[in-house]
């Protein structure tokens, strides 16, 4: 195989890995960084970064976890780099307000804004959970915290956004 | 049926049930057949958790992929500090006699000075951008006969309780085979280059994007540390330092 083959080959490869997870890969961004406009921004990121280190995943069956961890470190980084300050759910930007009210259904968005509000350590392994379908070790290696922290924190989580809803419901 | 299973009481039910809502976890079906209460509470979470994900199922817009460096470029791009630059005929010619002349003086210190040429911190940055695979967080350590490879009689000693060994591979590093070993931090993975024959005068802070990590000058060589940019590494570097032992 010449140099041409095997360009063309990674570039077959990487299509076929990011074409089936990007939409992971976004998503879990902008849980996340919780702002859409910087989710595209650390996907990009993180696609390049992917794309120099392709050699480095032996198999593509563990493509996922692999872009996952890539993500999470691009989303490091950026808050490295432009030293933002933690989001304020009554100043969010157009793009931010769009993420959480894209729905006709007031209580999806209700909830949506109920993810939102959590602390970081709760959304994110609720995220990698539903949405994402890690177990929990998983969840563990890529948090790099124990299993028991994980499960804790799930359960809160559940028991944070129910009590979220149920207060606005009664409201 | 365990014990454990056996007892599993209303309370242990719901928080295993957070950790597996499909309640497929072991003497989940046990508990729920016997308690109505939380057969209720398992519908009723499961179908919460159905709308959780519809919250979370955010939609995604066209994503441009970004542009992408040729495969043949991936030791210049990986390279930090470095720009990519356009020249103009003139420079090429100037370059041109410069390789000439670089090649002459470098096929002359060859045997003095074998590597990339580069200083010690970009060398180090390079490789450590080079090798991400090696930065996964995980509970899983290295077998003892991989660790003993690559930190060989030939460099030296390494306290392996230092922490969590979770990658090791020899690796080059200015034209020397060097244990590359990465240990699970209080933020995230460390990597440690151990160096045994790159003698520095001083500590050297390695600036990067991203990047924290120093190279500690120890006896004849040194170790080059690297972490998550909230690792705390002045606390375990004097660990690092006393865990190491070069080859006399």
């Amino acid at each position: 195989m010449n140099s041409n083959d095997v360009g063309r080959e990674r570039h077959r490869r990487f299509d076929r890995v990011v074409s089936v997870f990007h939409r992971d890969m976004y998503r879990y961004a902008a849980w996340l960084c919780r702002d859409p406009s910087i989710a595209e921004e650390v996907v990009q990121e993180a696609l390049l970064r992917a794309w120099k280190s392709l050699d480095a995943l032996r198999e593509d069956n563990a493509a996922k976890p692999w872009l996952l961890t890539i993500v999470r470190r691009e989303n490091a980084r950026y808050f490295e780099r432009k030293r933002l300050e933690t989001v304020d759910i009554d100043a969010l930007s157009p793009a931010q307000s769009a993420m959480l009210a894209e729905t006709e259904d007031s209580k999806l968005d209700e909830l949506r804004q109920a993810i939102y509000k959590l602390d970081d350590d709760y959304r994110e392994p609720l995220v990698l959970q539903v949405l994402m379908g890690h177990s929990t070790k998983e969840i563990a290696e890529l948090m790099g915290i124990q299993q028991g922290a994980v499960l804790t924190r799930l359960h809160r989580a559940r028991i944070k956004l129910k009590e979220e809803v149920e207060k606005e419901a009664a409201a | 049926m365990t014990t454990s299973i056996k007892n599993m009481n209303c309370e242990d039910y719901k928080e295993a049930l957070a950790g597996d809502p499909s309640a497929s976890f072991a003497g989940g079906d046990a508990h729920v057949a016997a308690c109505e209460s939380c057969a209720a509470y398992t519908a009723e979470m499961q179908a919460f958790d159905a709308k959780i994900a519809q919250a979370l199922s955010i939609d995604v817009p066209d994503l441009a992929l970004p542009s992408l460096p040729p495969v043949e470029d991936d030791n210049v791009v990986n390279m930090p500090f470095r720009n990519k630059q356009t020249f103009s005929m003139p420079t090429w010619v100037g370059i041109a006699a410069t390789v000439v002349i670089a090649a002459f003086v470098g096929v002359r210190m060859i045997d003095l000075q074998p590597g990339s040429g580069l200083p010690l911190d970009q060398e180090v940055l390079a490789h450590f951008n080079h090798e991400p695979s090696a930065l996964q967080v995980t509970t899983v350590a290295v077998s003892d006969e991989k660790f003993s490879s690559v930190v060989n009689p030939s460099i030296g000693t390494m306290d392996r309780n230092v922490g969590l060994v979770t990658y090791a591979n020899s690796c080059i590093i200015n034209g020397k085979t060097i244990p590359h070993l990465v240990i699970q931090g209080e933020k995230g993975p460390i990597t440690l280059l151990l160096m045994p024959e790159e003698m520095i005068d001083g500590a050297m802070t390695l600036e990067g994007e991203g990047v924290n990590g120093v190279i500690l000058p120890m006896g004849d060589g040194s170790i080059a540390i690297i972490g998550e940019h909230d690792e705390a590494l002045n606390e375990i570097e004097q660990q690092i330092i006393d865990s190491v032992e070069w080859r006399i």
